[in-house]
């Protein structure tokens, strides 16, 4: 039986007939064409289909759709909120943080999640809030210093050379 | 040493950072066409089984599927090798059966493919494939390699008398191993085991196929070696192979995985089937349970014997592999690990030899590493043990053993260029290393409770050394080719078929092109992805793109610039020899007055009404005798829990001989990659198979462990930036390395803290308190 | 498994009431939905295939964190592990689950899964339930008939198992204070990696009372059971005595007979025995700073 709701994802409202048992991640890809947001594990252990529910980093392949109508949902399509790239994409792009790419959605929106709670993290609390996100390509190293050195841009300072 | 070059040796962010960054890239699983389908794949449940029947009527009756595909609709269609190396190899090429179907009736494994539908959504694809019901005749089953070679055992495939895939020895043995060890004056020996390892690409495996109005198959494909896939899927479909055109997207991660057809004759069996686009996405399980994983060895046994003042004589290996139900890829690794740490060190005699056997387990095939970390983690051990019982320090023992320039290299050519005493003087200074004594000395103080005779979490450090090969001539099929085309603009595009799979390779070959073109790498645009398109690739692996495709782009760069220059004197009224391109714009020499951007000679070539109008291209074809062999030395920190024995990395140091390195940040970012591979394999990847059954119990993440962000060590990459002469500018391959010397150079550190040598991994807690208990015991 | 849901239908009651009702309804058929965490998964795998949902995340009544010196710890079953592990009140008061929190899932699971989720699946690897036992905590639980609290070593009867019946829900945990002289540790060992699954696990709470003995403590064990459970014989050990370190490894010896692992049985319960050893070794000294600590 579908249901009609509207989402707000990427400050747009989307009024979506959806069924009960879809997935967010089945409407932000299938629905929407959103498909920065990647599928990988599907159990909760590799945070590549993290997204920002009221800024919180949550698995789109384990929410239900219909949980989140009305909350304001952030994909990484609209993080940048325009042509220049947010600092943490920057940074990432910069500083060799993407190899393959597939994590990098997931792991940049937790990155910001933390940013926005946390401006001024240490490498450990990076490690920490990214410990839920999986990568095989960099081994992390890139990852950290590229959220640190956005932390540091975003606060206001230049990126130390 | 990059201080001479203009673009390579700089830290470029890569061309395709932003599409990564924003979620604009599209990997397979993102590709949307009119009309799809979604398939799904039906598994077997048992490790050998043949399917009686299969009752399609409740799935084909729902509404929305399309089509059913089972062992009876395949018939028509060749079986094929998923490894598609039947190339001449210096080990013999092959091509052995059995050979998979696109699903298959006899499944040879548990979650060997059996059935797959299409349906309009990867709804009703799910339910359909619930609705399936299959009559299986359980088949006796073989499931470990010693068990497989006995007498009497099920025999996985007719074709492979005694479950014997493949039986290869070392390709370059030489002197009398025997008389050698026989008059050593110190021998070590020991027995290893290593596991599978699942690649765990972040993406899945995933294909969409789709026959176009003109019959001809388009397949996207993850595949390393693109152009081998193509000639392969027109074999298994029985068309031309102008028929059929392989698409790359984003690839999310390989390792090697993807050296194999994967998903793609799936999904090109249902399209041609529905004659509708059909996206085939597997499941992590799907991953687990049918891809091929690192090839195992149940038993690789070494010794080795030396001189009292620590001369090397004698290697000698046997190895026990095995390769699952289907040939694949495995067999090559026993050579390729045999190949490469025999060629470490001088030794004057050196043998060895592999029976690599066939189970009832999903099949075996490359990882990066390919053999060379199953043989580092043994004779890395061994030299470890060896300067113990010398009374030489572990560093001191490899350097002089190490061979030198002009030795003769692994996989028999010469060697032209090594640095690995730098590597290891280079990074044994970035870690601290002492000479023993010291460091057991300095060691150890830390622990909540002290258990008897010391503290209760104990330090120990180790090392190893590394060399691997910059693609594997002469081993393999070594053909790459690049077009390089400039614009009216003074850019250029550069055709070429790597798999974009995150080795930053688009960047390197950009920065390779550039440099030779006197042009700003940026001016490059990677022309690639389609092999109507892109000239024959033999592809990504082996540590080879920027080596062998780099190699390729450099001659087809310098082929068109030649034509540019040759183009220029004449405008500039000077000889080609005085000319040089600088930043974009055309010099001569000693008159710095006299220059031209780029973009103006390739304008007034292109737009000429004077009967002379060319576009300046090369186009080079480029097979490589040479693997220039890559060098490297591991640092290992450990902290061992002597009541829990868990073993912390905190700290890690690696160095590498990588030649010149193109973009030093993306060699970094294939070592610290590596590390994490590594990591994994030698302390938390335990790919598991109940021996009862033969089901994979491992089969996504929560069971099986890759390191997380807070698993990793702190890691400290040192690069040798010195060029290799064979290398484009220098360059060697970087892709493997990273990951080879990680679990030796933990094991001599787990060595040094607590005593005992780790024989197998992964190494568990479970195994050092056994080891602790045996060590108590003595 | 799949990736993805069969259908089901769908409530979303406004009130703690409304989904009392709508249990009793439909009974069997329905799951209640929570964080989900645990129970999109059960359904992918299709080991539970519900007709129908209810899901209570829009209830705010059941989200809350409260303390009261002499009632001790409210929290509200829809708090997230999140919610509790950064709460200050919970850390203040009973910092043990705070840890026991932080160590569920990765963070993005801790984000969305809830303490009462995680107590109503009764899985036998959790972080929580162990210094929740350890802490006597007490769920409240509403059906139909009425309110019944029920003690949480009591609320589990096996794996997976609960004496919830499909018509009640959890609306309350309630942690009564330490006595004076009290403090506790939750020590963990996970199976592999940092973010593993835990493979035991142990909620420890001592109070040292008049003459320097122990004069209480409470040993809760996670993952090494078939529920968490009391290693009420070794803490009998401890009772009444100082614990030198003597007694608390013969205390930790005992703790480990008290456990029933299925796998990995001997090193499960040999991590029993590290884990109550240190904890109790560790908090030992912390009871002397205490108020009350000394008699």
């Amino acid at each position: 039986m579908k249901v009609f709701a509207g989402f707000d994802i990427n400050g747009q409202t989307h009024e979506l007939g959806i069924e009960p048992h879809q997935l967010l991640i089945e409407v932000l890809r299938d629905h929407l064409g959103l498909t920065g947001t990647k599928h990988s594990c599907g159990v909760g252990n590799c945070g590549a289909c993290t997204v920002l529910v009221d800024g919180v980093p949550v698995l789109a392949c384990m929410t239900l759709a219909l949980a989140v109508r009305g909350k304001r949902i952030l994909t990484i399509e609209g993080l940048a909120g325009g042509p220049e790239l947010h600092p943490l994409q920057r940074a990432f792009v910069d500083l060799g943080a993407i190899q393959c790419g597939y994590c990098t959605p997931g792991m940049i929106l937790t990155a910001k999640a933390l940013l926005d709670r946390n401006p001024a993290p240490t490498a450990a609390e990076v490690r920490e809030a990214l410990a839920g996100n999986i990568c095989r390509c960099t081994g992390y190293v890139k990852i950290v210093e590229a959220v640190l050195a956005a932390a540091e841009k975003m606060r206001g300072r230049e990126v130390a050379p | 040493m990059s201080g001479e070059f203009a673009v390579v040796g700089t830290r470029i962010a890569q061309p395709d950072g932003p599409a990564k960054a924003t979620g604009e890239a599209v990997f397979a699983g993102d590709v949307r066409l009119p009309g799809m389908l979604i398939g799904k794949v039906l598994r077997s449940p048992y490790a050998n089984a043949l399917v009686r029947s299969i009752d399609i009527s409740g799935a084909a009756a729902l509404p929305g599927v399309v089509c059913v595909l089972t062992p009876d609709d395949v018939t028509d269609w060749n079986t094929f090798d998923r490894g598609m190396k039947d190339m001449p190899l210096i080990a013999g090429g092959y091509r052995i059966p059995p050979e998979e179907a696109v699903v298959n009736r006899h499944p040879r494994h548990f979650g060997d493919a059996v059935a797959a539908v299409a349906a309009v959504s990867e709804h009703v694809a799910e339910q359909a494939l619930a609705l399936l019901a299959v009559e299986y005749e359980q088949l006796p089953f073989v499931l470990d390699p010693e068990e497989a070679i006995k007498p009497g055992a099920p025999q996985v495939s007719p074709e492979a008398p005694g479950n014997i895939g493949k039986h290869l020895t070392y390709p370059f043995p030489s002197g009398d191993v025997e008389q050698a060890l026989a008059e050593a004056d110190v021998v070590v020996e020991g027995s290893f085991r290593t596991p599978k390892q699942e690649h765990c690409t972040q993406e899945t495996a995933a294909s969409v196929a789709y026959v176009d109005s003109a019959g001809r198959l388009n397949v996207y494909s993850q595949c390393q070696l693109a152009h081998l896939a193509r000639r392969e899927l027109a074999h298994i479909f029985k068309m031309p192979v102008h028929k059929v055109k392989v698409l790359t997207p984003f690839i999310g991660g390989s390792f090697g995985q993807r050296g194999s057809l994967c998903a793609e004759p799936l999904a090109a069996a249902l399209a041609l089937t529905s004659r509708r686009p059909v996206r085939l996405v597997f499941s992590r399980e799907d991953h687990f349970t049918s891809l091929e994983s690192r090839t195992g060895f149940k038993r690789v046994t070494v010794k080795m014997g030396f001189k009292r003042d620590g001369t090397l004589t004698a290697i000698k290996t046997d190895m026990l592999g095995f390769l699952g139900a289907y040939m694949a890829c495995g067999p090559m690794a026993s050579v390729i690990g045999m190949s490469l740490v025999m060629g470490l060190y001088r030794c004057d005699n050196r043998a060895g030899e592999a029976d690599m056997v066939m189970t009832n387990t999903p099949p075996s095939g490359a990882m990066r590493g390919f053999g060379n970390e199953v043989m580092s983690f043994a004779v890395e051990q061994l030299m470890d043990e060896a300067a113990e019982r010398l009374g030489m320090d572990p560093v001191e023992l490899r350097l002089m053993n190490a061979k030198h320039q002009g030795d003769v290299a692994p996989f028999g050519l010469n060697l032209e260029s090594t640095y690995l005493e730098d590597c290891l003087r280079l990074g044994g200074r970035a870690f601290g290393w002492r000479p023993k004594a010291e460091i057991t000395s300095a060691a150890v103080e830390k622990g909540v409770a002290e258990t008897k005779g010391g503290p209760r979490v104990r330090r120990g450090v180790g090392m190893c050394a590394m060399n691997h090969c910059s693609g594997a001539a002469p081993l393999y099929l070594e053909h790459s080719n690049a077009i390089v085309k400039f614009n009216e603009d003074g850019s250029v595009n550069l055709t070429v078929h790597p798999a974009p799979v995150g080795s930053h390779i688009w960047g390197a070959l950009s920065q390779i092109c550039a440099e030779e073109l006197g042009i700003r790498a940026e001016d490059v645009n990677i022309v690639t992805g389609d092999t109507d398109v892109t000239l024959f690739e033999y592809g990504s692996d082996a540590s080879r793109s920027t080596y062998a495709i780099g190699g390729a782009t450099k001659r087809a760069a310098q082929q068109a610039k030649e034509q540019l220059l040759a183009f220029a004197a004449e405008k500039l009224d000077a000889q080609v020899e005085d000319l040089e391109i600088r930043d974009g714009v055309v010099y001569v020499a000693q008159a710095p007055d006299r220059s031209c951007p780029v973009g103006d000679l390739c304008y007034d070539a292109i737009y000429s009404f004077g009967g002379h109008a060319t576009n300046f291209a090369g186009k080079q074809s480029f097979e490589p005798e040479w693997n220039s062999p890559i060098y490297g030395a591991y640092f290992a920190e450990v902290e061992v829990d002597t009541l829990t024995g868990r073993v912390k990395v905190p700290r890690f140091v690696t160095a590498m001989d990588c030649g010149t390195a193109i973009n030093p940040m993306s060699v970094e970012g294939q070592i610290e990659g590596g590390l994490q591979q590594g990591l994994g394999y030698a302390l938390t990847e335990n790919y598991a198979i109940d021996p009862q059954t033969g089901v994979v119990q491992t089969t996504n993440y929560d069971s099986y462990k890759v390191p997380g962000s807070m698993d990793m060590p702190e890691s400290t990459v040192l690069i040798v930036d010195e060029p290799d002469p064979k290398g484009p500018f220098g360059a060697k391959g970087v892709g493997e390395p990273g990951m080879v010397g990680i679990a030796p150079a933990i094991a001599n550190a787990i060595y040094d803290a607590v005593g005992v040598r780790m024989r197998e991994v992964p190494i568990t807690p479970e195994a050092i308190l056994a080891a602790l208990a045996d060590q108590d015991r003595e | 498994m799949y990736r993805l849901l069969t259908p089901f239908d769908y409530f979303e009651p406004q009130s703690v009431r409304e989904a009392v009702e709508l249990l009793a309804r439909f009974g069997h058929r329905a799951r209640v939905i929570a964080g989900g965490t645990d129970l999109v998964i059960s359904m992918k795998k299709r080991q539970l295939t519900p007709e129908c949902l209810i899901a209570l995340a829009g209830l705010e009544e059941l989200r809350f964190i409260e303390f009261d010196p002499v009632a001790g710890l409210r929290l509200g079953p829809l708090c997230t592990h999140a919610e509790i592990a950064r709460s200050p009140l919970v850390r203040e008061h009973f910092g043990m689950l705070a840890t026991a929190c932080n160590e569920v899932g990765t963070p993005q699971v801790r984000n969305m899964g809830t303490i009462g989720g995680n107590l109503c699946k009764a899985g036998p690897s959790q972080d929580t339930p162990p210094p929740l036992v350890a802490l006597e905590a007490k769920l409240r639980l509403l059906g139909p008939q009425g309110e019944r609290v029920v003690p949480l070593d009591q609320f589990c009867t096996g794996p997976f198992c609960t004496v919830l019946s499909s018509d009640e829900l959890v609306v309350e945990i309630l942690i009564p204070p330490l006595p004076p002289g009290g403090a506790g540790c939750y020590k963990w060992f996970t199976k592999v990696t940092v973010t593993d699954e835990t493979l035991a696990g142990a909620g420890v709470v001592v109070v040292r009372g008049p003459g320097d003995v122990c004069a209480d403590v409470r040993i809760g064990l996670g993952s090494v059971a078939p529920m968490a459970i009391r290693a009420r014989k070794a803490e009998a050990l401890l009772r009444g005595n100082r614990p030198a370190p003597g007694l608390v490894w013969e205390a930790a010896e005992r703790a480990a007979q008290e456990a029933e692992p299925r796998s990995r049985a001997a090193y499960r319960r040999h991590l029993v025995k590290v884990l109550v050893n240190e904890a109790i070794t560790e908090l030992w000294p912390l009871t002397a700073d205490l108020p009350g600590g000394l008699g």
